[in-house]
């Protein structure tokens, strides 16, 4: 330390050869720096510790209110504030005392190097006087040698120039004397200056180790009193804290008494609240387990019958599965079929289509040809209608000429009958009048009034219409059945012997069934179509089934009427007429079946004979 | 023998493996595993306990290639911890430098380097201190014309984040002969060295400096530190070359916060020069020129620079300002509203110039704190300076050491403390004040100093120039 301090003193010789003790009076030394160190060290510390002495409280003061806690704070902070000031007041003491002891000997040196300048400034003016002086009188002495250097040359005399000479060379001696004497002095000057450096680099190196020294008892100076502070503030936190200690502790106490009360009562309310619900709960346990009860017999119950079913699903359920695989099987087989089928059919859709198309070509030749025909055919047809024509103008005229003829015969036969029926009307009148002496009256003929043939034409209706007739329609219908006949035989009254050779067996068949009223005509049918059903086709009956009453009876006895080849208006007339005159002769009965008893009637019954051997022989094939 | 069969049990499924090729990922496991077989052979006290695991190994692997392969930044934290307790200090910076930020590794490099460290003058950085004291290392051990500068400008890219402090209190000169051989050796010496007519300008910072966005402080002394008997004055010459490089530099460097120069011979003309390049400087706040050869030319420059710039303190201790130049520092002063310290102790500034300073605080309002000790100043300072006392209120620092102010001068400033709340410290050693105005002072002090603690509770007393 020593040794670098000196040689960097020695490296500043040259410039300020008085030393500095401080060579960097604002840049504090290494051991000032250190020292400021300790003491930033020291007041942190410190802080530090109040403020683990604070942190350390605030755990235990977290039990107490949040108020007192406060309140503990404040007065803390206030005892600190009475503590501090006096303490930090004696330590700002001390470190400015300690603080000047240091720079004392900065001072010191600063006051020395002014004091040396000053000196020095002194010393360098005489030093520049002496020199001057120096200068000067060697300048004259100099300017004296050369002077006589001039006269030397004039000298001719040896004796006299040696003369000079000597005393030239003796005052240049004398000159370099003095100049050597100065030099010396000036050295000898710069001796003791460089025994003063050394004497001052000495003293400053003592100086430093002063200041060290100074530093150093300083620094442990401060350091025992921080400590000693420290130490104090420690205490005096200490004794805060356990005072605050003992008043928590008694609160707390306090409180925790307080609390073990409550809790005391807290805990009998409990007990007793807690046999409360003991004998709650035993009384629903009781009613839950009744209602548990009951509702599991219910549940079992109802699973016994789930389980019934279940069962009975299941069997279901295989016979399902069994069907439906079976169904599945013919499906299957079925689909195969189809399949087969389907093949076929696409075979024979082709085959067909071959045919079709051979037969659209044979149709197209058979039109051709066909339209050739329908042509020659129009043609022929054309002139057939033309021929037809001429026919039917021919039959038209002759069919003029007939119905003339046929008139002037009519007229002619009908005078000729005419005459006949008076002379036969006279020879009665005459018979009665005089033979029998009966009265006699003329009867009445429609014939006898008509002249021209007769009118008669009216066809013959149907007899499935007259039986739809009666059966349907009411009394107008009968009536209409009637009065038609009526009329007839009223207006017909004249021509009757005519009629007589002609119609007779349906004039005098026809009578009886006029005088039939409606309602056993209808009871006729109706018994005929339900007891002949063996003479309706097999095919029938079903369809017959799904109509009304009427439609069927209808449809029945059209279809007796077809088997028994009932075709018109007087074979019913005769088949009803039979029916009546058989219940009237029941005694008779056996002889109906006997062919040939009643000639007159052959003609009439002709269809009742067949319509019985008929049912003959439906009988007999039942 | 039983595990020699299992050993090849083991080597034929690792064959089989081999054969199979869905095997193969468990190929390397199992050649481990026979490895771990062969172990037990050769050692029958060994067991499984004492293998690394690979996890390790991998660490211990990427530790002793860190200079060819640096992985740090895949790692887990863990891992990377352990690397970096693990990385040996002595790796090329260009490797660490911007990689790893891990204080402890730092810390370590330091501690290794140098034995004292006080990391509260580097920012509370280690990795900051280390860059920084690296860079002043090579820059004192910088010799011109000899030493490669690729040296410095390769260190530029590595440390440019980190360095925000530069502080260099030897520049050597070039030299002919081998000059850092003999640094302590006084003994055996060569005494002549012919430095006088070769150009003996010093490095030039001006390739430095700005290439630092960061730095805010240069402390810089241009002189040879352990010269011994080697003494020559041209070691300790501050050249004008080097001073108009260090000028340019210095005004390239727009963070520069703190910029002293000290002990280097700057005289008049070289002052002139640094502080035309100072000039409206954007973030100077601190000027440090003690020590120096400054005249009063040089402290006109100065009190020039006081209005055109941001400076807050101004040590100009030691030079040779006389009368004129402090004048023209009060000048400054007067008109002057960001100075706040200001340090002129051992000049000649005498009376004339004390008078003028304390004109300059009559109406001043920033200065807190004026150190003009050893400075000759007699009563009529003192005088004027009872004035200043009643009317000004922000000086809270007066230090008046070393000057022969006499009795009465004392009576004087006390009269005019009597009226002043502010000041806390006014140093009046060996200035020939007697005692008793003295210690009256000292209470008055006290009482005021009491003041000023009392308002901000447990403020430190501001600590004396």
């Amino acid at each position: 330390m020593s040794r670098g301090l000196r040689s960097e003193l020695a490296g500043r010789r040259w410039w300020d050869p008085d030393l500095d003790p401080d060579p960097h009076p604002t840049d504090p030394g290494p051991e000032e720096r250190i020292a400021a160190r300790r003491r930033r060290i020291a007041a942190r510390l410190d802080a530090e510790r109040r403020q683990a002495l604070g942190e350390n409280e605030e755990p235990k003061e977290k039990a107490e209110d949040v108020e007192k806690e406060r309140i503990s704070h404040r007065q803390m902070e206030e005892s600190q504030q009475v503590c501090i000031p006096p303490s930090s007041q004696k330590l700002a003491k001390l470190l400015f005392e300690g603080m000047r002891m240091v720079t004392d000997i900065q001072v010191a040196a600063d006051l020395r190097e002014t004091q040396r300048r000053a000196e020095q400034a002194k010393l360098k003016l005489q030093r520049v006087e002496r020199l001057e002086n120096e200068a000067r009188s060697s300048a004259s002495k100099f300017e004296e040698i050369t002077s006589k250097w001039a006269l030397a040359k004039e000298m001719t005399v040896p004796q006299e120039l040696w003369q000079l000479l000597n005393q030239q060379q003796q005052q240049c001696t004398q000159l370099l004397e003095a100049k050597n004497k100065l030099i010396g002095e000036l050295q000898q000057e710069l001796k003791n200056k460089d025994e003063q450096y050394v004497q001052t680099i000495k003293r400053q190196s003592d100086d430093i180790n002063l200041l060290l020294e100074r530093m150093e008892e300083q620094i442990r100076m401060m350091l025992k009193t921080y400590r000693h502070e420290v130490r104090q503030i420690e205490k005096a936190f200490e004794l805060e804290r356990r005072e605050l200690l003992d008043s928590n502790r008694k609160k707390w106490e306090e409180a925790i008494q307080a609390l073990n009360t409550k809790e005391l009562e807290y805990l009998h309310a409990r007990v007793r609240k807690v046999e409360e619900f003991e004998k709650q709960l035993n009384q629903l346990r009781v009613q839950d387990e009744e209602e548990y009860n009951s509702m599991k017999i219910h549940l079992e119950n109802d699973v016994q019958n789930l389980e019934r079913q279940l069962q009975h699903m299941k069997a279901v359920y295989l016979v399902d599965q069994q069907k439906l695989e079976y169904n599945l099987q013919v499906l299957k087989k079925q689909n195969e079929e189809n399949t087969i089928i389907g093949a076929e059919q696409k075979r024979k859709l082709n085959w067909l289509r071959s045919l079709l198309n051979n037969l659209r070509t044979k149709l197209v030749e058979q039109e051709k040809q066909f339209r050739e025909e329908n042509e020659s055919l129009a043609a022929d047809c054309e002139r057939i209608m033309r021929q037809c024509k001429e026919v039917k103008r021919r039959m038209r005229h002759s069919a003029a000429s007939d119905a003339e003829k046929f008139m002037k015969v009519w007229l002619m036969n009908e005078e000729e009958a005419k005459g006949l029926m008076r002379k036969a009307l006279d020879a009665d009148r005459i018979i009665h009048t005089q033979q029998l002496g009966l009265p006699w009256e003329e009867p009445h003929y429609w014939f006898l009034n008509n002249v021209g043939p007769l009118r008669n034409y009216k066809a013959k209706r149907m007899a499935t219409k007259l039986a739809t007739e009666v059966l349907t329609g009411g009394t107008h219908s009968l009536s209409a059945l009637v009065t038609p006949v009526a009329l007839e035989s009223s207006c017909e009254g004249q021509e009757e012997k005519e009629k007589e050779k002609e119609e007779v067996g349906s004039r005098d068949t026809v009578t009886p069934l006029l005088n039939i009223s409606k309602k056993t005509a209808k009871r006729i049918l109706e018994l005929v179509s339900d007891e002949s059903g063996f003479l309706i086709e097999r095919k029938l009956l079903g369809p017959l089934r799904a109509l009304g009453k009427r439609e069927c009876t209808l449809l029945r006895l059209d279809s007796i009427f077809s088997a028994l080849e009932i075709d018109s208006e007087d074979d019913l007339y005769q088949l009803v007429d039979f029916f009546l005159k058989y219940k009237a002769k029941e005694g008779a009965l056996s002889q109906v079946g006997v062919p040939g008893t009643a000639v007159g009637r052959a003609r009439q019954s002709r269809a009742c004979v067949g319509h019985q051997g008929k049912a003959e022989m439906g009988q007999g094939a039942l | 023998k039983e595990k020699q069969s299992l050993s090849r049990m083991q080597q034929a499924a690792g064959g089989r493996g081999r054969a199979i090729p869905w095997l193969s990922p468990s190929r390397s496991r199992l050649t481990a595993d026979s490895y771990c077989v062969h172990r037990i052979i050769e050692d029958p006290e060994w067991c499984l306990v004492t293998v690394p695991p690979l996890a390790e190994l991998c660490l211990q692997h990427i530790v002793q290639n860190f200079t060819n392969n640096p992985v740090l930044d895949h790692l887990l934290p863990e891992d990377q911890r352990k690397v970096l307790t693990r990385l040996p200090t002595h790796l090329p910076l260009t490797v660490t430098a911007n990689l790893i930020s891990d204080e402890d590794y730092w810390k370590r490099c330091c501690t290794e380097r140098w034995q004292v460290c006080d990391i509260s003058n580097h920012g509370g950085s280690w990795k900051r201190m280390f860059f920084e004291r690296h860079l002043e290392n090579i820059l004192k051990c910088f010799v011109p014309n000899t030493t490669d500068p690729n040296q410095v400008l390769e260190l530029i890219p590595l440390c440019r984040d980190y360095v925000r402090k530069l502080e260099v209190d030897q520049f050597l000169p070039p030299v002919k002969e081998d000059q850092k051989e003999e640094t302590d050796d006084l003994s055996g010496s060569e005494s002549d060295f012919g430095f006088g007519k070769v150009c003996i300008h010093h490095y030039d910072l001006g390739a430095l400096v700005p290439a630092l966005p960061l730095l805010e402080e240069l402390h810089l002394t241009y002189g040879v530190k352990d010269c011994g008997m080697n003494f020559d004055w041209n070691l300790f010459k501050f050249t004008h070359q080097d001073c108009c490089n260090l000028a340019a530099a210095v005004k390239m460097c727009h963070n520069l916060k703190v910029f002293k120069l000290t002990q280097s011979n700057v005289d008049d003309d070289k002052t002139r020069l640094l502080v035309r390049s100072l000039l409206d400087h954007p973030s100077l706040v601190e000027l440090d020129l003690s020590h120096n050869l400054i005249g009063d030319k040089g402290a006109q420059a100065v009190s020039k620079l006081i209005n055109h710039s941001k400076l807050e303190i101004l040590h100009l201790c030691n030079n040779q300002i006389c009368d004129e130049g402090a004048r023209a520092l009060a000048q400054a002063l007067a008109k002057n509203c960001t100075l706040t310290s200001l340090n002129l102790r051992l000049n000649y500034v005498e009376d004339k110039g004390g008078e003028a300073m304390g004109c300059a605080l009559l109406t001043n309002t920033t200065l807190k704190s004026l150190h003009l000790g050893g400075n000759r100043l007699a009563e009529q300072t003192a005088v004027l300076f009872s004035q200043v006392l009643t009317q000004n209120s922000t000086l809270t620092c007066i230090n008046f050491s070393c000057n022969p102010i006499g009795p009465d001068g004392g009576k004087q400033l006390l009269e005019g403390l009597r009226c002043n709340q502010t000041l806390t410290e006014f140093d009046l050693r060996l200035a020939e004040v007697d005692k008793e105005s003295e210690y009256l002072i000292s209470q008055m002090l006290w009482a005021n100093r009491d003041a000023a603690c009392l308002q901000p509770l447990l403020q430190q007393p501001a600590e004396p120039l």
